[in-house]
């Protein structure tokens, strides 16, 4: 099957003489979840940057939907990210003085396409009639429903989530997993997402094992237990 | 929780109060400039006859005239840029508030920081005030307006009464401005400061009541003698501009959708603006002002000259042109320092909008359509002002209600306000947009 997120050889090497990941390569099908794990500073954020056109890597090629970002200029990066790739970050990362439907909205207000109805989205992501709210006025949990909303707006190929329960109480986190279950069952989007959370990664078809910017483990994820143990394993080689 | 903690607090973002500073300064140097004409004009060796003359052509009152609208400016606008960056800091007040600072403890400390930063800022501003007052005795004296005898003389009291009006200025804003985060339960404190909304149930009816007060004595005025419209001008002036300051979030909001006409960027900035509309009425109200002024002056002066057909004198010109050419430079740096200390606080959120697929440019085509926003909204308000003050005048004195508005002018004032909201919105943007999004984010 076409792989819509694929990584060949990357590597990303920091200003200061950092390696961050070295030769890591990822072939990433539609409709398949993926969980990145692996200790602090074993490089789950730049890979995710990588993949998803944020960061430049030094070395290797990246393809997203089929294009090639490689040597691809910022303008086109960002274009090709608001048209095929979501967001969902930790901190959330929406505009707080904004109400929920503008910041649903904004992806495609900026040109980007209108693959579904807002109001498709919010129902999906449990938060109908909560359109007209400022999202500064929202919980926690609800505001990364927002923004998982204003992934999903688009259709995107694939959905980058950097720790989305990181904030979160178990519930609500499971919540929002489930949610990005959805978007990779139903919607058929892939979805790459980094945890520190054996709980969260087990929501997950495929895993994918970080040590010191080189994949030490990358198959099918096993249970909740069994991956807490795998992740004691990488880190404590790495420590 | 001990006050230095509040302190510490209040001062991590030490750029935030850059722009009180900014117009504290300023501040500071009108007022030095004021202070000194008028002692070298009281001081100077004159002979009873040459005093007479001063007094009768009313060049005496020059530097009080001078002295008072400095002052009155400078609460004005000292006050409304100290409120933006107390404003700017609501997330951290909030923050001092859920570890156990009372309201009273964090009104205290943030008075106490908005006093502090009057201390440099005026310490600064005086000497670049005597520099300023010393060329304007030059020029009264070059223009013939005053004797050859009249010498720059520096005024006794220059340091206090500086002080005093900057200190009480800056507090009365900043205490002004932390009563809605000092008295938020500390619970609500966070959330609220990410959205800062307020309802404005004061702040609207009386802008509105001051508008109205100010446009009716303006049509009173019009049926009165020139003379009772001339002494009730400042009247109406002070109220439309206070008026319209108050009004300004309002003012905002109703003329924000008109950039949803420029296409998709514009209904991004449309929808920033709105939601912005408290922050950069900070900006709105300066600009508003400094086109109020320049326009009354310029109009009132060109329409009388195409009235009566008689040129206005080289010394007459120089006085009034010099006077408003500072009040409105003031004005306009004041409103451009909002401008950057809003701007500066969306770093994050521009960043957001790159995240979601903006691009560089794109971001900065929102900013630019913000910024044509403000810049109209400042230009329909100051005319406003400047014409409720104007007419007035116009029809006693004489008889017209049509206002002369030179076309060089008229340009000068568009062009020129548009490029310091530019500048103040588009420039700072710009620079930030520099920085890869992730790195903002991160
Ligand atoms: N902007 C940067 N400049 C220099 N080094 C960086 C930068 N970002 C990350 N690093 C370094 O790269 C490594 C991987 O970081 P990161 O991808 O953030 O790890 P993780 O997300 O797994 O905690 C770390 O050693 C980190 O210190
Ligand atoms: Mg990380």
């Amino acid at each position: 099957m076409e792989s819509v997120l694929s990584l060949v050889s990357v590597s990303r090497r920091y200003r200061r003489g950092v390696l961050a990941l070295r030769d890591v390569s990822l072939e990433v099908p539609a409709g398949q979840f993926v969980a990145v794990m692996g200790a602090t500073g074993s490089g789950k954020s730049t890979l995710l940057h990588c993949a998803a056109g944020l960061d430049r890597p030094t070395g290797g090629r990246v393809r997203l939907a089929g294009h090639d970002l490689t040597g691809m200029r910022e303008s086109a990066r960002t274009r090709l990210r608001r048209d095929h790739a979501g967001f969902v970050f930790q901190a959330y990362n929406l505009l707080s003085e904004l109400t929920v439907r503008q910041n649903v909205t904004l992806p495609v207000r900026l040109g980007g396409p209108r693959g579904r109805t807002v109001d498709e989205v919010l129902d999906q992501v449990g938060l109908a009639g909560f359109a007209k709210r400022p999202v500064g006025e929202l919980s926690g949990g609800q505001r990364q429903r927002v923004a998982i909303a204003r992934a999903l707006i688009t259709s995107p190929s694939v959905v980058f989530a950097d720790e989305p329960t990181g904030a979160l109480d178990p519930t609500t986190g499971g919540r929002v997993l489930a949610l990005l279950r959805a978007a990779a069952d139903r919607d058929g989007a892939a979805v790459l997402m980094v945890t520190h959370d054996p709980a969260a990664a087990a929501w997950s078809d495929r895993l994918v094992l970080l040590r010191e910017g080189v994949i030490a483990y990358d198959g099918p994820a096993p249970r909740a237990d069994e991956i807490a143990d795998r992740l004691r394993g990488v880190s404590a080689v790495a420590a | 929780m001990n006050s230095g903690m509040i302190r510490q607090a209040v001062r991590r973002n030490p750029w935030a109060f850059l722009g009180p500073a900014t117009t504290q300064a300023l501040a500071a140097a009108l007022v030095t400039v004021g202070l000194c004409a008028m002692a070298s004009l009281d001081g100077a060796p004159l002979t009873v006859a040459q005093r007479a003359r001063m007094v009768e052509d009313g060049s005496t009152d020059a530097g009080l005239l001078f002295l008072i609208s400095s002052i009155y400016l400078s609460v004005l606008i000292v006050g409304v840029t100290m409120g933006t960056a107390i404003g700017d800091q609501a997330r951290d007040l909030a923050l001092f508030r859920t570890v156990g600072a009372t309201p009273a403890r964090t009104r205290r400390a943030i008075a106490l920081q908005a006093g502090l930063v009057a201390v440099p800022a005026t310490l600064a501003g005086v000497p670049l005030g005597l520099l300023g007052g010393a060329a304007w005795v030059h020029g009264l004296v070059g223009h013939g307006i005053v004797p050859a005898e009249v010498t720059f003389r520096v005024h006794g009291g220059v340091l206090p009464i500086a002080f005093a009006v900057t200190v009480g200025t800056s507090l009365l804003g900043a205490l002004i401005a932390a009563i809605r985060p000092s008295r938020l339960r500390p619970a609500m404190a966070l959330a609220e400061a990410a959205v800062a909304r307020g309802r404005g149930r004061v702040r609207t009816p009386l802008g509105l009541l001051l508008v109205a007060g100010g446009s009716t004595l303006s049509v009173v005025l019009s049926g009165l003698d020139a003379e009772t419209a001339d002494n009730g001008g400042l009247l109406v002036m002070l109220s439309m501009c206070f008026g319209t300051g108050l009004l300004g979030p309002v003012l905002l909001r109703v003329a924000a959708p008109v950039a949803r006409l420029i296409g998709p960027a514009g209904r991004v900035a449309a929808d920033n603006v709105v939601a912005r509309s408290r922050s950069l009425s900070g900006a709105l109200v300066p600009l508003t002002l400094a086109v109020g002024f320049a326009a009354f002056t310029i109009v009132i002066g060109a329409t009388t000259e195409h009235v009566t057909g008689v040129a206005m004198g080289g010394a007459d010109k120089w006085l009034t042109y010099s006077g408003t050419g500072v009040y409105s430079a003031f004005a306009a740096v004041a409103g451009v320092n909002t401008l950057i200390t809003v701007m500066r606080a969306r770093g994050r959120d521009l960043a957001v909008m790159r995240l979601v697929g903006a691009t560089q440019g794109h971001t900065l085509t929102v900013v630019i359509c913000e910024a044509l926003v403000v810049t109209a909204t400042a230009l329909v308000a100051g005319a406003a002002v400047a014409a409720a003050t104007l007419l007035p005048l116009l029809h006693t004195a004489l008889g017209t209600w049509v206002p002369w508005v030179p076309l060089p002018f008229l340009i000068g004032v568009v062009v020129g306000t548009a490029a310091l909201v530019l500048a103040g919105l588009a420039l700072p943007a710009a620079v930030m947009l520099r920085r890869p999004p992730i790195e903002v984010i991160r």
